[in-house]
């Protein structure tokens, strides 16, 4: 009897490698973005039978559901610029000059020798091999927290986690500073169910992304997966217009780019002194300082992901754009 | 609150970007303080690492492999000290350079977190962070390049970002490929690794994702455009330090991990080839100044890894040291020629060689600046440009490696060749004429790049000093 957990793993398998050769040769743009939106749910359910739980959540919610907002919006902001935004047909790409075939079974073959090099050196490599595992179970009554992922990514190698929001500020700052000269494209049109179904899911989600952050200390979850969650608040308020980005928000919106970033830097350099070094949380009050960096984190986290979605620094309309505003 | 040298390096940078982000009109000054302070770090630091060698910080009290620890030695604090002191007089030109609001605003906080990645990198030692402080390089400079907000520098901006992420990209599996072999991700695990088939394809990925980061032929077609299309002091940062970062994260891969072995080290050595070539022939064709500046970092990478195979795998021991001459001297003679250039483009009006030599004006002190950092370029005595490509041939000679000494002068032919193109129209007076006064064009903005270019010359004479600071406490192949 087989096990049915292996012909799940194999069905996902088979299904993950088929959606990405989907989105790589379906034409119609938006047809990829869902195809693409698909893969990143079946990839989290892969993590998640890979007994990575974390990473799926991250995946769930960062490589699937925001990244295929910020996929959608742009599509519609190419409909707008290439005015097939009223019609129905698909927006598609086609390449100006077809790649020869040659060049393309060259590409192939290169290709798929460096892959079979790398399985080579993957099976080669030792199964269930040395990792940080022994090492993390042995620090984790010093890291003032229970769940694992979240003692190395906020104690053991916080370092690198700092880097990482600062990653995505300056990924903020890069978006904020590039000058369209072009208008946004107008809000796409919410029917009537929109209202209610806003209604109904704004308040669960911002339970959710709570509760994933305050969970993060004792099991999966934490302020990337929480913070993505939360973004969505901010993605439905903008979608909806009930709130509008204005040049005078830009100094609150500053503040909260910065906000993780600089709370975590500064509690790092802070608790430095009476032998202790940088990033070196004193045992009783580990826990706390961690829960507070990764609340003041996930607001950041959620506001430049929606920032990110709303793509551009709000600055003063000009005079036409204004009128067709009102 | 205990202060560290190392620690500060790094959150300088990191809180000046934050504040100058926050208060936009102050941008100026809290982006000077802190790349000041970041210099005083710098010089803190090296005073500890002449007085007792290799220092080490454990951040949080975790020890490797479990934690990270900061190291500095000789070789780390030269990559600083050329960061930061490059880094100050850039920041000084930009004052000038850049006149537009928007700009300025921008320019502070994305060069400081700019700073913060390349002093993360230079203290590293695990190579998950290195690929964490790539991203951050990647997206600050990414956001420098199309800061000038002209279509073709996104669209070049657009361009290196790809280029740049799948270089990260590649980079990271690298990473997991080491994880998979040894388990632990820091420089002391490397070392004591034996070699086996999935340490060979971490090595494979991580170069050519590096190779890619910094434009080594045939994967540069990204940078002259970026490099070219940028405001003068976006060029300057880019040319002269971005691409360090990853040459030298190359250099300590390569002595750390299990020795790449000869087939590796001349293909490296070809790639450089190609690029001194292929770099050299594109300069030559060229039509504007900037775009030659651009092609002629890609000639100057080539020859960066030209000198680290210049004497095969057993030279390798000392082959790194040419090869990090190259790189300092490049970092500071190339931020001097792309500063000048663009103090040529603002006072001329445009920036094609053709017509240099029709403008009644003349920025005398920036033509002067360009043509002391070709010298140091083109590789004259007593520049460190010379000193480098100095030492890259005596070593090939001593190795007999004469084909490496061929590309070299090859090489360097062709750079006197197109440098000649632009110092040939600086100095034709004869062209146009006009009333005395309007030949001048120089201002305060040319103090920096000047102190650039006659360092450049001048950091030549100080290369035995160089030479044995770059050795302290980092002996080839082995942790201390």
């Amino acid at each position: 009897m087989i096990d049915p957990y292996v012909i799940l793993d194999l069905l996902l398998g088979l299904a993950v490698v088929a959606l990405a050769a989907a989105v790589l040769t379906v034409r119609d743009l938006f047809a990829a973005i869902v195809l693409f939106i698909v893969f990143g749910l079946l990839s989290a359910l892969a993590w998640v039978r890979l007994a990575a739980p974390d990473v799926a959540l991250a995946e769930a919610a960062i490589g699937t559901g925001l990244t295929g907002a910020l996929l959608l919006k742009t599509l519609h902001h190419l409909r707008y610029v290439t005015g097939s935004l009223d019609r129905q047909a698909a927006l598609s790409v086609t390449p100006v000059q077809p790649v020869p075939m040659a060049v393309i079974w060259v590409n192939a073959a290169f290709c798929g020798l460096v892959t079979l090099g790398l399985a080579a050196a993957f099976l080669g490599a030792p199964r269930n091999g040395p990792g940080f595992d022994a090492l993390v179970a042995e620090a984790m009554p010093a890291s003032g927290v229970e769940h694992p992922v979240t003692a190395v990514l906020l104690n053991f190698r916080a370092y690198d986690t700092l880097m990482e929001v600062v990653v995505l500020l300056a990924a903020v700052i890069a978006v904020w500073q590039i000058e369209r000269g072009l208008s946004e494209a107008p809000a796409p049109a919410l029917g009537e169910v929109w209202a209610g179904f806003a209604r109904l899911v704004l308040p669960a989600i911002v339970v959710i992304g709570t509760y994933l952050l305050w969970v993060g200390a004792e099991a999966p979850g934490g302020a990337f997966q929480g913070g993505a969650v939360l973004a969505a608040v901010g993605l439905l308020l903008l979608l909806s217009r009930l709130y509008v980005p204005r040049p005078a928000h830009r100094g609150v919106a500053r503040l909260g780019f910065v906000l993780g970033t600089g709370a975590f830097a500064a509690v790092a350099l802070l608790v430095a002194g009476g032998g202790r070094v940088a990033f070196e949380y004193p045992l009783e009050h580990a826990k706390t300082l961690i829960l507070l960096i990764e609340g003041v984190v996930t607001i950041s986290i959620a506001i430049t992901l929606a920032a990110l979605f709303h793509g551009r620094e709000p600055v003063a309309l000009s005079a036409s754009e204004t009128r067709h505003d009102a | 609150m205990q202060s560290d040298p190392m620690t500060l390096t790094l959150f300088a940078p990191l809180f000046g970007a934050i504040l100058a982000f926050l208060f936009p009109r102050a941008a100026r000054a809290l982006g000077l303080v802190a790349v000041l302070v970041t210099g005083g770090a710098v010089v803190w630091l090296a005073r500890a690492v002449l007085a007792e060698g290799a220092v080490t910080l454990a951040l949080g009290g975790w020890a490797p492999p479990l934690g990270i620890s900061l190291r500095a030695d000789g070789l780390s604090v030269a990559m600083l000290a050329m960061t930061a002191a490059v880094g100050l007089l850039v920041s000084l030109g930009a004052l000038d350079a850049l006149r537009d609001a928007r700009q300025t605003r921008y320019f502070w906080p994305l060069w400081l977190l700019l700073l913060t990645g390349m002093n993360g990198v230079y203290l590293s030692t695990d190579i998950f962070n290195l690929y964490v402080m790539i991203e951050v390089i990647a997206l600050a400079a990414v956001g420098l390049t199309v800061l000038s907000g002209t279509r073709a520098a996104l669209r070049a901006g657009l361009e290196y970002m790809y280029a740049s992420i799948l270089g990260a990209l590649l980079f990271l599996m690298g990473v997991g490929f080491v994880y998979l072999q040894l388990g632990r991700l820091d420089f002391a695990g490397l070392i004591t690794a034996e070699p086996s088939g999935a340490l060979s394809a971490a090595l494979a990925l991580m170069v050519v994702g590096l190779a890619l980061k910094t434009a080594l032929f045939p994967l540069h077609f990204w940078l002259p455009a970026a490099h070219a299309n940028a405001t003068a002091p976006a060029s300057a940062l880019l040319s002269g330090l971005v691409v360090k970062a990853a040459l030298y994260i190359f250099l300590r891969l390569t002595t750390y991990m299990p020795l790449p072995d000869e087939v590796l080290v001349t293909l490296i050595g070809t790639l450089g080839a190609g690029a001194v070539i292929w770099g050299g022939i594109q300069a030559l064709r060229a039509e504007r100044l900037k775009l030659l500046v651009a092609w002629s970092t890609v000639v100057q990478i080539g020859l960066i890894f030209i000198a680290f195979a210049r004497a095969g795998q057993v030279g390798l021991t000392e082959s790194w040291k040419a090869a990090a001459l190259l790189i300092l001297a490049h970092g500071v003679a190339k931020a001097a020629m792309f500063l000048a250039a663009g103090r040529i483009k603002d006072e001329v009006g445009h920036d094609t060689i053709r017509e240099l030599d029709k403008s009644a004006i003349r920025p005398t002190l920036a033509q002067f600046t360009f043509a002391l950092a070709a010298i140091s370029l083109i590789g004259l005595p007593p520049s460190l440009g010379f000193i480098g490509k100095w030492s890259l041939m005596e070593g090939a000679m001593a190795a007999g490696y004469w084909h490496w000494v061929g590309v070299t002068m090859i090489g360097t032919l062709l750079s006197v060749a197109y440098f000649s193109r632009v110092l040939a129209g600086f100095l034709r007076f004869d062209r146009v004429r006009a009333p005395l006064g309007e030949h001048q064009g120089w201002a305060l903005a040319d103090v920096a790049p000047l102190t650039l270019a006659v360092s450049a010359i001048g950091l030549g004479l100080l290369a035995a000093p160089i030479l044995s600071f770059i050795e302290l406490g980092y002996p080839f192949g082995a942790m201390p």
